[in-house]
């Protein structure tokens, strides 16, 4: 087995190294120029912490571009390992987690919070944001996906198009939330509400980088535990019981943690849609369907889609900058609409 | 010594309820479960690999009740292969196989019994090819295999199946039902399957079960004496013959339906 | 009135405080003069504004000092010549870096600037953002052409143009107080999106001008915007209804406006009393106020006499 693990370690050290130079190209493009002697006097060791103006460049390195992109890294990895685990979990290679509904339940969960839990505003902006929010986002990503797991018993077995509608109806119910939220909102709490619509990556600083960083290395962690178990749920739930599986287990894991990186992701950037899905795709036709090796490679896949849209997002209209869900759903439609046309025949 | 014992099985599908069912298996037997189409064999097949709960009635399995296994004991005992496999990725066969095992904590000769049950199988060259390029007839190997590296390093086992050889060409059926049965034997695994062609039940198993509409259980020994069940069974006259080999064959006479009484 | 000094400035902008005492603005305004204050004192260097509110923007260019301007947002469209500096954007979605390639001395915005953690990033290296609310009163505005020109070091322009300003301002007040005898109630309508329609309540920018241009608003018993039925619109009895030139285009022509549900069973509907105003004069509260209570005044005085 040892002389097969060769090729695809090649491809995981491949696709790192393209990670790692993307990472120092989307480094150096930016609406700021940073010259050289900037990045230099960063490598001799000066400090980066200084927060006077006079070390502008230096600042806006360390305190914007840098926690900026790492941020796009690591939501790009969170996505599309949500989109994997929750292809495995309903055994449909089309599932995402914005098709689905997840995202935009976190994003209603996020707007409720938004519109009836800002006692002192000013608090809500500051500590609180920083723990209220995620937590939130989170449970109504888990709600959400329970009620996906509850409603996919009464479709037919594997089942496509019915997961898909499954996904449009909530999709629904999460959107008039946040019009009802949007309708009862004061002035100041929708210019946070339309933030959630559309997600960004602006205003992303070391703190996110870290919980982000943290939630992403515990939940691969144990998703990797449990890959073997995914792959067998997609022999299907009965061989996977009969296989020594106890399957409700498995799916109460797995819902939590893709509610856990979809609730972070959007509680931090709002709602970006479609990595979940092609991530996992490009994933899968590179090294196969094997969950062990597909997650951590969706990761990195996800990762690079993300740091390239989000990259393109806030370079192509200098001095201004455009929602990187806007490019993510340019990309990912017609890739969509391409799945279902290869795929036509096992739509059922 | 026996395997599972069923008392009084009652199960309800909607407004159908079948049963009651009682029957006993013994450890190393090979049981095959015949009847008439919508008789309800897979439903007793379920009730006995645990993916039905009796509603009414006891299925104990090794002397300890069904329900009270966990499911990854009872997959280190008893593996099961259902008519019916989807698949929703194209995974590799080497890896479908080795999902037989996925449930055991710790696994350190895994690959070997991977490669020997594929081995066992005719399959040592459709390791690496993925399942959704395979024929009918291979899927339904690599799933034999997948059965058979489940109770591979077990003694004292059960395997239940349901039409195995489905989806299997004339050619490969007796060389895969050969094998298969073999296998059993050497660990010592008692085998219960629905079988829909007779003579194949006939040949490889010692023991008849046979689904009555009704509900009734009828157990005879495998051979010339089941004969007249068989025939009350499908209602249909049998030939019974020799073949070159001397095995016994049952045919159904052409155009000798019996009326239902 | 007291001819404004430079020397009679803060005793003067303190008087205006005392009359409309807005706490909130008050704060901003101490906070300015202090953080204003500072600015002046960094360095002589030309001041460098990136500006995000079109009324902000005309301010900058009325005290002649728009070669200080690096860019401006997506609003800012008058006069055109700002169209044609750098363009920031959409002010609810500005981009940290963006604002600060532009190596502004400061940063002025409105109170819908966003978001949040933009702002924050761009005031913590060191570029001060100024937050320039007007209440959606004149002495709002007075506030934003104080604060403005001390950060841009114009205090005779702006002492000049306060001054005209308000001589301009009390010269419209006492032309609309000459005709409350005919005080038509007038209903703001607000495009949100095609299929909805927004009615504005207190607390507005729009309920503040239809009351300075004499006129009474006709949704006056909630604050902000809400959507409108034809119930409520009926029962809202306008005398005339009142659109942004950005909304009237949207809806097509005058009769698609007159064919909304419920408006033939309102005085508006019947005699067909539209007012159109193109958006930045009507909301901006910049320097074109008093210019633009005058024409709505007009607007309602006409369309009701007819």
């Amino acid at each position: 087995m040892s002389f097969l693990k060769k090729p695809k370690t090649c491809v995981f050290l491949l696709f790192i190294f393209v990670l790692l130079l993307s990472i120092l190209g989307a480094l150096q493009k930016g609406a700021f120029p940073i010259h050289t002697e900037v990045w230099l006097s960063l490598l001799t060791g000066e400090h980066p912490l200084f927060k006077s103006s006079q070390n502008g460049d230096i600042y806006i390195l360390w305190y914007l571009r840098i926690p900026r992109v790492m941020l796009a890294v690591l939501m790009g990895a969170a996505l599309g390992l949500a989109g994997t685990l929750v292809q495995g979990l309903f055994r449909n290679p089309l599932a995402d987690p914005s098709l689905l509904g997840v995202t935009t339940g976190a994003a209603s969960a996020a707007a409720l919070t938004i519109v009836f839990c800002s006692g002192d505003r000013i608090a809500m902006f500051g500590m609180a944001k920083i723990w209220i929010l995620p937590i939130m986002s989170f449970l109504g990503a888990f709600l959400t996906c329970m009620t996906l797991n509850v409603s996919s018993k009464w479709l037919a077995s594997g089942s496509i198009s019915g997961l898909l509608l499954l996904g449009i109806a909530l999709n629904a119910l999460g959107v008039s939330i946040i019009g009802l939220c949007t309708y009862l909102a004061t002035d100041e709490q929708l210019r946070n509400l339309s933030f959630w619509t559309l997600g960004s990556l602006a205003g992303a600083n070391w703190t996110m980088v870290v919980m982000m960083w943290l939630m992403l290395v515990i939940v691969y962690v144990c998703s990797s535990r449990l890959s073997p178990r995914l792959n067998a749920l997609s022999l299907g739930e009965v061989t996977a019981a009969h296989l020594g599986i106890v399957v409700s287990r498995l799916r109460w894991s797995i819902s939590v943690m893709v509610a856990l990186l979809a609730g972070l992701s959007v509680a931090f950037c709002g709602v970006i849609g479609f990595i979940g899905l092609i991530a996992p795709h490009l994933a899968r036709a590179v090294i196969g369907a094997d969950q062990r090796v597909l997650l951590p490679l969706s990761m990195l896949m996800g990762a690079l889609l993300m740091l390239t849209a989000d990259t393109i997002a806030r370079t192509i209209v200098i001095p201004a900058e455009v929602p990187v869900g806007i490019f993510t759903a340019l990309l990912g439609s017609p890739f969509l609409i391409v799945l279902l046309r290869t795929r036509r025949h096992r739509i059922g | 010594m026996t395997m599972l014992r069923l008392d009084a099985v009652v199960k309800k599908l909607g407004r159908h309820s079948l049963g009651p069912y009682s029957l006993c298996i013994q450890h190393n037997e090979c049981v095959a479960i015949v009847g008439p189409n919508g008789a309800g064999k897979s439903t007793l097949l379920k009730l006995m690999s645990g993916t039905y709960r009796a509603n009414t009635g006891r299925i104990i399995f090794n002397h300890r009740p069904l329900d009270c296994w966990t499911s990854q004991a009872l997959s280190e005992k008893r593996a099961v292969l259902s008519q019916f496999q989807e698949f929703a990725f194209a995974l590799p066969a080497r890896i479908v196989i080795g999902l037989g095992r996925v449930a055991r904590n710790t696994d350190p000769d895994h690959h070997q019994i991977v490669s020997q049950a594929a081995g066992l199988l005719g399959l040592t060259h459709h390791l690496d090819q993925t399942i959704d390029t395979l024929s009918g007839g291979e899927l339904a190997r690599v799933h034999l295999a997948r059965v058979v590296a489940q109770l591979w390093d077990v003694e004292h086992g059960f395997i239940l199946m349901d039409e195995p050889m489905a989806a299997v060409d004339p050619g490969c059926q007796d060389f895969l039902l050969e094998t298969l049965m073999g296998f059993a034997r050497l660990r010592k695994h008692a085998v219960i399957a629905v079988m829909h062609d007779l003579n194949h039940a006939l040949r490889y198993f010692n023991r008849l079960v046979l689904v009555h509409p009704t509900g009734k259980l009828e157990i005879v020994t495998s051979g010339q004496e089941a004969k007249n069940a068989l025939e009350h069974l499908f209602k249909v006259r049998l030939s019974c013959l020799k073949d070159e080999q001397g095995d016994l064959v049952m045919l159904p006479l052409r155009g000798q339906r019996q009326r239902t009484g | 009135m007291r001819r404004i000094t430079p020397a009679r400035l803060p005793e003067t902008l303190a008087f205006l405080m005392r009359r409309r005492a807005l706490g909130r603005l008050g704060t901003i305004g101490a906070l300015a003069m202090s953080q204003s204050m500072h600015a002046k004192s960094v360095g002589n260097r030309p001041p460098r504004i990136v500006s995000v509110g079109g009324a902000l923007t005309e301010i900058v260019y009325a005290l002649e000092a728009q070669s200080c301007l690096v860019g401006v947002d997506s609003t800012s469209s008058f006069p055109h010549q700002a169209q044609l500096l750098p363009q920031v954007g959409y002010a609810r979605r500005l981009s940290a870096e963006g604002i600060l390639a532009l190596s502004p001395t400061s940063v002025l915005v409105t109170e819908e600037a966003g978001p949040p953690e933009v702002l924050r990033q761009v005031s913590n290296v060191g570029v001060p953002v100024e937050v320039l609310d007007s209440g959606y009163r004149f002495e709002g505005l007075v506030q934003r052409i104080a604060r403005i020109g001390r950060l841009l070091s114009t205090e005779a322009k702006t002492v000049a143009l306060i001054e005209r300003l308000s001589l301009a301002w009390s010269e419209v007040c006492l032309s609309v107080s000459h005709h409350t005898t005919i005080r038509p109630r007038v209903l703001f309508l607000f495009a949100h999106s095609t299929s909805r329609l927004m009615a504005s309540g207190i607390q507005t920018g729009a309920h503040a001008m239809i009351e300075y241009a004499g006129a009474i608003n006709a949704t006056s018993d909630f604050t902000g915007f809400k959507p409108l039925t034809p119930e409520s619109l009926i029962a809202a009895r306008p005398d005339v209804i009142l659109l942004t030139e950005h909304g009237f285009k949207a809806m097509g022509e005058r009769s698609s406006v007159l064919k909304l549900p419920g408006l033939s069973q309102t005085p508006a509907g019947r005699a067909q009393r539209i007012a159109v105003m193109d958006a930045s004069l009507l909301l901006g509260f910049g320097p074109r106020l008093p210019m633009a209570v005058q024409q709505l005044s007009e607007q309602f005085r006409t369309s009701v006499t007819t």
